[in-house]
């Protein structure tokens, strides 16, 4: 993964890596759950990538450009038309564009969130931060779409329900759900021909018969006491359940499948294209066609304080078309109908472009009050175009939502009631979604 | 089975929901007790309870559903009389009814009753009605925004609030005085209309009739001068039961001008734990099918009462058994009489090897060598592990493995606070811990920091809570152990706290001053904390500014040059907080024995028990005789006898999960199981911003770069507050130690321990005897050196096999585990 600096300085990878092992968690401890009360098999349960853009992606140079405003405004790239009538968008977005049909596209949702910790939180949480954070913020005060779906829906076949790639969002995690809710983090970049999930095979060094021999030595030497009988409460009788769940994973081609990119042809990856982004994407698809609920996509870069127009080119163009080669993949395996895709970040920018004092190029700010967020698929209508902006793009103006209705669009979705009542580790009562009510457009 | 008669005198007896103990009429003798007799403005009711006495002399208490009643016979003998002190005489005739085949009479029992009240009104009965149906709980109308347009307060914490909610908002058609059954509240609430909750009661029940009445009666309020609530009590306070055994619980509010009213009816029940007892709307008390223990909470408007249940196992241990046990100081007694109660007995006294591998890890957090558990192993004198204890507690690594365990609560962020901060914060708790600073200095020097951030680490503390509200709300729950978080908004749910309790104690952070401190990231500059001259904390909810007073309600004196932090640190470590020795020792028998005595360690209340309550008031006793001296206080709880007991269930405590009657075995923490690994293998660790050979339990932040560390949980630095650690297992953890790079290579490397013991002169035995000695602590046994032994070849080639030991052994819960 590049590494990318935020306003507030911060480079963004460490923080990631610093924090975030310890979310490595557990999705298995679910898939142990499920297995135990596994379902008959039935229709193909829904799913969700969320493509999370941090930093905040302009909304000008996206999918609401304004070519009728003044050029301190409109900024330097024109825009192109749809397949929806009337509708526009940047004209960087022209893969996208060409399957607006298939798009829904939000320009009304706004907060008042106007930093990156608690803009983040906020958008991937549906749950405003409690206290004022700052902008280098990581903070959790409320479980992630992530990890509740997680909570909520299991995944089969001893795969976790959570994924990020290649790293935790800054709120992605379970908060008070626990860590075995926290998203299971593929950290290696599967553009890498050597590309693996960490520790879920044996290392290089140690042969297949030699691993073997060191699990049945290990089980010999295991002469710890347990106590069957559950009401002792003896933390040991879960290692059992844990060790071999590992171990059925390591030997389970068919989990371990899911994580092996190198079984897509060629052709395929070379549509996603050859980057860690664009392949990290497919790795997603595969997830998600193995039968993982949600999926992020962690992918920085987004604030464009300066240097917005060169940087969003490149950026914009590379988004573009590994999300319109996802969706497009999806519905040729007939997944769309059941896959939710997701593209957002946590605020838009500001209508006037500026430079900022220190910098030599131009660019936007923070802004909340306008964001746009693509949509598709999972009974999404497609071609259509909610809510609007003024003239200049200040502030959404018409069919004006709020995250919340957002994320309890998405928990809908995905089956999940947002108005459930949840319990923090004290026993609070927190309802999963403080407005329950949908975007009603993205309903169907 | 509660008999109640209206003014009209028609007596109605209600019915309980079933149980399903068969009884056996020629088995049982019955008898009658009357509750507090208790009358409203249209009815009185006192409460009848059968008690049926069963073969072996336990009573339980019958409900409706087991004898139908014949409410036709159950009638007044006369009119109400008027006795001389106000009250009413009933006298009721013989009461029949059957139970199975039989059928059975009550004589005619006389009961007297306070005069009712004129007139049915707000505050005083038809509010708690409102809690009683769960109308106002959190996921109903009592959620901030409410549910469909109709708003009450969380629990009835605020009376002009939902007065108004009811009788005047929408639009007034919620009561309608001329008609009550037309009123939409009753409408919605026996569901004659469609209701999100669905039907909460029926027409014609007691309570429809009693909101009936104070609508007809035009919905008066409560008048101020009407006698007010002191407490709310719960009868019996607490009761040992036989499994599946059920009984009547009953809610008794006292008030002001002495009278007592039986509000069972309106009281709002909750067990804390629902497998070991439930208890139902009415007050029916049901026991689960195993031994156990829990409180139930009965609320009652904003009081609250807590019954104690004890389900003890089954069968008899005589006293002997006992008598017998060994009592090494004052906490063997106490554990002793509360295993008694429950039935149990204590496991057998563990191992010198184990108890000297758990007083290691326990005390500094690493693992003994081969050669000091040789040495403890041959040791022959009868003070030996007395003597272990005191050793430990001079070793240098204890400074560091407790002044952890602080970090864990009070280490910030250093994308909050700045580097430096922490840094420094993280130096002052281990030079307090290496000089063991008493704890009410400890505390006092935290809560009164004032100067440089850059120079006095305590003073950290407010860098990263800087308004009073968070500071109020952490200096609470570390060193109270009193959660008032939830009390800054509302009522706190299941507390005494109110807001008014919450902003004043938060108002003595009021004057707490900063100056300069550019936030973060990375370093932040300095920052100094320092006090203002004056200054109140504004109140949430009114907005007034609200006087400084301690959550035992006193308002301190404070003179125009004291510092209100000096005065609260003096209230907070004064001998008379009922809370401050109560919630260390608590913390420190949770630290050494893996569980609180009230668990979660920090959240001390009423309605949350200790298991052991004499227990806890004797540790929080002794640490304030001995002037709060950390390392005496650890020494007192690890010289007694329950400390050294195996973790190994016996058959009279295999269900117990709280009474300390054996070890409680936990995963060691992250630090401590990565220095554990590094011991065992003769590796190093090689952190950032460390000196070299660094331990894991030296890192000043929790952001330092280890994989390892993340994957066992150490706190996320990401949350706010910090998350609690947690000492589950998970399946990565175990991928990691098993398949992991890092740990693999540490294995392989050529000057590890695997590859020394391997080229080493060891003969084969005594290689397998060191290898258990690093990993176990412990010699092998007979039967695990033959295997060991059984799988290395001759010397020159046995590399391989070693390090497949050395993986073996690591890869079981023996050795991640304190046992």
């Amino acid at each position: 993964m590049t590494t990318h600096r935020n306003c507030e300085g911060l480079q963004r990878r460490d923080c990631l890596k610093l924090g975030l092992g310890a979310l490595l968690g557990g999705g298995f401890v679910d898939a142990l759950r499920l297995r135990t009360n596994a379902e008959p098999k039935t229709a193909r349960k829904t799913s969700c990538i969320l493509v999370w853009l941090d930093g905040g992606p302009s909304h000008f140079e996206t999918f609401d450009p304004k070519p009728d405003a003044p050029a301190e405004i409109r900024g330097e790239f024109s825009s192109i038309q749809t397949k929806i009538p009337g509708v526009n968008f940047s004209e960087n977005m022209t893969k996208l564009a060409a399957i607006s049909d298939k798009l829904t596209i939000i320009r009304s949702v706004r907060h008042d969130q106007n930093n990156h910790g608690a803009g983040n939180h906020y958008m991937t949480t549906g749950s405003p931060t409690r206290i004022p954070v700052s902008c280098g913020a990581f903070v959790s005060f409320h479980p992630s779409m992530g990890s509740v779906t997680s909570a909520e829906r299991g995944a089969p076949a001893g795969l976790p329900p959570y994924f990020s790639l290649p790293d935790m969002t800054r709120s992605g995690g379970p908060n008070f759900l626990g860590a075995r809710h926290a998203p299971f983090v593929v950290a290696d970049d599967p553009n890498n021909a050597a590309f693996q999930v960490r520790d879920v095979t044996i290392p290089k060094d140690v042969a297949d018969g030699r691993a073997m021999t060191r699990r049945e030595l290990r089980n010999q030497m295991d002469g710890l006491l347990r106590f069957q009988d559950r009401s002792t409460g003896d933390p040991v009788l879960g290692v059992d359940e844990n060790f071999h769940q590992a171990v059925s994973l390591m030997t389970s081609p068919a989990a371990l499948a899911a994580f092996e990119i190198q079984r897509e042809s060629p052709l395929v990856r070379d549509n996603y294209g050859r980057s860690a982004f664009g392949q990290r994407a497919l790795l997603a698809r595969r997830l998600v066609e193995a039968g993982v609920p949600f999926v992020t996509l962690n992918n920085g870069g987004w604030d464009h304080h300066s240097n917005i127009f060169p940087a969003f080119k490149k950026q914009g163009q590379e988004l573009e078309s590994v999300v319109a080669t996802l969706i497009e993949d999806l519905d040729q395996r007939g997944l769309l109908e059941t896959t939710l895709v997701i593209v957002m970040g946590e605020f838009g920018r500001t209508p006037t472009i500026s430079t900022l004092p220190g910098s030599t190029t131009p660019g936007r700010d923070h802004w909340s009050n306008a964001i746009s967020i693509l949509v598709a698929g999972c009974g999404t209508p497609g071609g259509q175009v909610v809510g609007a902006t003024d003239r200049n793009g200040y502030t959404a103006i018409e069919k004006i939502y709020a995250p919340e209705n957002l994320v309890s669009s998405v928990y809908l979705k995905l089956g999940i009631n947002p108005d459930k009542m949840l319990y923090n580790t004290v026993g609070r009562p927190t309802h999963l979604v403080s407005d329950s009510r949908p975007i009603a457009e993205l309903m169907g | 089975m509660r008999a109640r008669a209206s003014r009209s005198q028609a007596v109605r007896c209600r019915s309980y929901v079933p149980l399903k103990t068969p009884v056996k009429s020629s088995t049982v003798r019955l008898s009658v007790g009357w509750a507090v007799p208790t009358t409203t403005g249209i009815a009185w009711w006192a409460q009848l309870i059968l008690h049926l006495a069963n073969s072996d002399n336990r009573t339980s208490d019958l409900f409706g559903s087991e004898c139908q009643v014949k409410s036709a016979k159950c009638k007044l003998k006369s009119a109400p009389e008027r006795g001389p002190s106000g009250t009413l005489h009933f006298s009721l005739l013989t009461l029949h009814f059957a139970l199975l085949f039989s059928l059975f009479a009550i004589p005619s029992a006389d009961i007297a009753a306070a005069e009712p009240s004129s007139a049915v009104t707000f505050e005083s009965d038809i509010q708690p009605l409102l809690t009683r149906f769960g109308c106002n709980a959190g996921a109903c109308h009592g959620k901030s925004r409410g549910q469909n347009g109709f708003a009450l307060s969380l629990l009835g914490f605020d009376s002009d609030m939902d007065y108004a909610a009811l009788v005047h908002e929408g639009r007034g058609r919620r009561v309608f005085s001329a008609s009550p059954a037309t009123s939409l509240l009753l409408r919605k609430a026996t569901g004659q209309v469609p209701h999100g909750g669905g039907a909460r009661f029926a027409p014609g029940t007691p309570h429809y009739e009693l909101i009936s009445a104070w609508l007809l009666s035009g919905a008066p309020r409560t008048p101020a001068d009407a006698p007010k609530i002191v407490r709310v009590v719960v009868e019996p306070a607490n009761r040992s039961l036989v499994p599946k055994e059920s009984f009547a619980l009953k809610a008794i509010a006292e008030y002001s001008n002495g009278a007592r009213r039986d509000v069972t009816d309106s009281t709002a029940f909750q067990s804390n734990d629902r497998a070991v007892v439930a208890i139902n709307g009415e007050g029916q008390v049901q026991a689960g099918s195993l031994p156990g223990e829990t409180a139930i909470m009965a609320r009652y408007m904003s009081h609250i009462a807590v019954c104690a249940i004890t389900i003890p196992l089954p069968g008899a241990v005589p006293d002997a058994a006992y008598d017998a046990l060994p009592r090494l100081n004052e906490i063997d007694a106490l554990v002793w009489k509360k295993l008694k109660l429950m039935g149990m007995l204590p496991s057998p006294n563990t191992s010198d090897a184990t108890f000297h591998r758990r007083s290691f890890l326990r005390v500094i957090g690493r693992l003994p060598t081969p050669d000091e558990t040789r040495a403890f192993l041959a040791d022959n004198r009868s003070d030996k592990r007395q003597l272990l204890v005191d050793q430990l507690l001079q070793r240098p690594e204890y400074a560091d493995f407790w002044a952890n365990k602080w970090a864990d609560l009070l280490r910030p962020n250093p994308y909050r606070v700045g580097v430096k901060a922490v840094w420094n914060l993280d130096s002052w708790l281990r030079d307090a811990f290496r000089r063991n600073m008493p704890y009410d200095q400890f505390v006092r020097e935290l809560v009164t920091a004032q100067g440089n951030t850059f120079r006095e680490g305590a003073t950290v503390l407010y860098r990263d809570r800087p308004t009073p509200v968070e500071i109020g709300s952490s200096v609470s729950q570390l060193f109270l152990g009193v959660r008032l978080e939830c009390a800054k908004c509302h009522h706190h749910p299941f507390e005494v706290w109110s807001q008014d309790d919450f902003y004043g104690f938060a108002s003595f952070f009021a004057r707490v001053g900063h100056h300069g401190g550019i936030s973060p990231p990375i370093s932040g500059t300095e920052e100094i904390i320092y006090n203002l001259p004056a200054g109140l904390l504004n109140h949430g909810r009114t907005g007034l500014p609200v006087e400084p007073k301690t959550l035992t309600g006193q308002s301190l004196k404070i003179g125009p040059d004291d510092d209100p932090r000096e005065v609260l640190a003096e209230w907070i470590t004064s001998e008379s907080n009922p809370f401050f020795a109560k919630v260390m020792a608590n913390r420190v028998w949770s630290e050494l024995m893996g569980q609180g005595l009230v668990d979660p360690v920090d959240d001390i209340r009423a309605t949350n028990p200790a298991s052991n309550e004499p227990l806890l008031d004797y540790l929080a006793a002794d640490f304030r005789q001995h002037k709060y001296d950390i390392k005496h206080l650890i020494r007192r709880i690890m010289t007694s006898h329950v400390f050294g007991l195996s973790s190994n269930p016996s058959e009279r405590n295999i269900s117990d999960t709280k009474n300390f009657s054996r070890y409680y075995r936990q995963r060691l923490r992250a630090e401590v199981l990565l220095d554990s690994v590094n011991d065992v293998l003769g590796t190093e660790e090689d952190f950032a911003a460390m000196a070299p050979g660094s331990r894991a339990s030296q890192l000043w932040t929790h952001r330092a770069a280890s994989q390892f560390l993340d994957t066992f949980g150490r706190p996320d630095p990401n949350q706010d507050p910090p998350c609690e650690r947690t000492s589950d297992v998970t399946t990565p953890q175990v991928l990691h130690l098993m398949n992991s790079p890092a740990f693999n290579k540490k294995l392989a490397t050529d000057t590890a321990q695997p590859a020394r013991l391997a080229a080493s002169e060891l003969p084969n035995d005594k290689l397998v005897e060191e290898v258990f000695l690093r990993i176990y602590c412990r010699p092998p046994t007979t039967a695990e050196m033959t295997k060991a032994a059984a799988i290395l070849p001759a010397k020159e080639s046995r590399r391989p096999n070693v390090e497949d030991l050395f993986w073996a052994l690591m890869n079981t819960p023996e050795f991640y585990f304190v046992d």
